[in-house]
């Protein structure tokens, strides 16, 4: 359904994106993250047709979007970061202009308008002017436009941006209702979003992919080791020496209080145990004890910053 | 088609339900009201007194001359500097507000987005033109009008209109900012009429007649006299379509830089 290959896109001299290559079947849900500037957004604008890469190629539905870019635009429905709306119209008026102008027939511009305005929930404001909605409506409605067409693929920069907790599970329910009807690259640097709704993720950094592949892979990627979740009464200054000291414990971050402690250990039972006996031997006052498991977030710090952002307390 | 219609209906709209357009309107009205019957009176004035000397050029005793053409002149004025007022936002605000990503991530070619544009722009001028139309309308109760040469006249200036809106198009291609999309626009309506100035100063015959053929005032000077010569249609065209042109290489444009 789209295919990308060694994609790259320069501005000036800095590479946006270098030699991207990926590809997505259709129906499927892709999530596309990285940290900002990353270059998710301008990946995402060449394939949709609206800028040129300065090498390489995308291909949607077997059309080249620099090629035959109308071919292109007429099959995707595009939710950029910054919701594309007119102040000045009304919803319901809006939503048949974006129709008109992505080639719906006549006959079915007023059906495409009420069936999007009922997947997006909208159908209250309908006869409401844009400028006076509020930032959630308005990314409602940008999601709406970019569903208005019917389109076969659906392309959205940061879709939950802006919203309630409410509204963003809505969007991920509309997301996930809409999974094998349209094919669906959505970008996020929301990590629960992307484990919400997507099958497979491919991660960005600087431009590179640093990884592609399903989320149960992914999370397996730091398997062989595990996350200890220490939580005590009384600690002490020799607690970091200590618990380092341990077999099995490779490092020991300070959490968000003194009380709260987070280890990185090997995977075994064994280690737990030992952590708990010596906590209790040194009189620390033992009062939580869990093991972490290795998520999503992990592996995305992992590979996108390294392990530097989190500050090593001691090694 | 469908989508330049789209593109037209929309723009339109956006005049319509504004306010400012008819806050425009409103407000040249308000100054054709008080100049055309200054001019009437004076042209009535001067009449009476033809009675009694006969120096005055004949010019001056007909309504066309007299009245009509001074009305033109003030019109075209207005014009300089209510299209731009009309066509800064078409596509500065677009680029502003981000709703170009939209317009270019939609099955449109850039030709249909700068046409749907300009028509829209057209017919806002077209109204303004036509509040002028009315008052020499409203004269023929108690005047003898020759329609025809008044039509030719006002075709005279909605052809120049014509060329503003494309211009001033362009300008609002190139920028962000409304603000600079009118002021840059003015300056270009204004320079227009000085093009054909470098006349004056050429020496070489081929070279001037170059610049009368490109001077705009030459080409309005025989319509509002009443004459259609098929090589001012042409320049008129021309230079639409130049502009025209233009826009639409600044909209694609966005698509490779």
């Amino acid at each position: 359904m789209i295919e990308v290959s060694s994609l790259t896109k320069k501005y000036g001299e800095i590479h946006a994106i270098e030699a991207l290559s990926f590809s997505v079947k259709k129906g499927e849900v892709v999530g596309f993250l990285g940290p900002n500037g990353a270059g998710k957004s301008t990946t995402m604008k060449i394939i949709t047709g609206y800028m040129a890469p300065t090498s390489g190629y995308a291909r949607v539905s077997g059309y080249d979007v620099f090629e035959d870019p109308l071919e292109v635009k007429k099959r995707i429905g595009y939710l950029p970061e910054t919701p594309p709306l007119y102040n000045d119209m009304y919803v319901q008026d809006y939503l048949r202009y974006v129709a008109q102008l992505k080639g719906v027939e006549k006959s079915k511009l007023t059906s495409s308008v009420d069936m999007a305005l009922e997947k997006t929930n909208l159908t209250e404001v309908r006869h409401r002017l844009i400028q006076n909605l509020s930032k959630g409506f308005r990314q409602r409605v940008g999601i709406a436009q970019a569903l208005v067409s019917d389109p076969e693929v659906l392309i959205l920069d940061e879709p939950t941006v802006g919203l309630d907790p409410k509204q963003v599970s809505e969007i991920r329910d509309l997301i996930k209702e809409l999974r094998g009807k349209h094919t669906i690259i959505l970008s996020t640097h929301i990590l629960p979003e992307v484990q919400a709704v997507c099958e497979r993720i491919i991660i960005i950094n600087k431009g590179k992919i640093v990884a592609e592949d399903s989320l149960q892979n992914l999370s397996a990627l730091k398997s062989g080791a595990q996350k200890i979740n220490l939580r005590i009464k009384n600690p002490q200054d020799d607690l970091v020496r200590v618990l380092s000291g341990l077999k099995g414990v490779m490092k020991v971050y300070s959490g968000a209080t003194r009380n709260n402690w987070t280890l990185d250990t090997e995977k075994q039972d064994e280690v737990i145990e030992s952590i708990a006996k010596e906590v209790m031997i040194r009189g620390y006052g033992l009062l939580e004890i869990s093991s972490a498991k290795a998520d999503l977030e992990d592996v995305f710090l992992k590979l996108t910053y390294g392990e530097e952002t989190k500050e090593v307390v001691h090694g | 088609m469908d989508k330049v219609s789209a593109i037209f209906q929309k723009e339109l709209r956006g005049f319509l339900i504004n306010p400012n357009f008819f806050m425009v309107c409103g407000l040249c009205t308000v100054i054709m009201s008080w100049i055309y019957p200054i001019q009437l009176n004076i042209f009535a004035q001067e009449l009476q007194n033809y009675v009694y000397q006969t120096q005055i050029p004949k010019q001056q005793l007909n309504i066309h001359y007299a009245v009509f053409l001074r009305h033109l002149s003030y019109l075209n004025l207005m014009l300089i500097l209510v299209v731009p007022a009309l066509s800064m936002r078409l596509f500065s605000e677009e680029r502003k507000m981000r709703t170009f990503d939209l317009l270019l991530t939609s099955p449109v070619t850039s030709a249909q987005i700068v046409i749907g544009k300009y028509l829209a722009l057209m017919v806002a001028i077209l109204v303004i033109i036509g509040l002028a139309f009315l008052y020499p309308a409203f004269t023929s109760i108690f005047a003898k009008v020759n329609w025809l040469i008044l039509g030719i006249a006002f075709l005279g200036i909605f052809l120049v209109s014509a060329v503003y809106a494309g211009m001033n198009l362009f300008c609002s291609s190139l920028t962000e900012s409304a603000i600079v999309s009118y002021v840059m626009a003015v300056i270009f309506n204004v320079a227009i009429w000085f093009v054909g100035i470098g006349g004056e100063i050429v020496d070489s015959p081929l070279a001037r007649k170059i610049f009368e053929h490109i001077s705009l005032s030459q080409h309005l000077s025989s319509l509002v006299e009443g004459t259609i010569r098929t090589g001012t249609l042409v320049f008129f065209a021309t230079l639409v379509f130049l502009f025209g042109f233009l826009s639409e290489r600044v909209v694609e444009s966005s698509r490779w830089r």
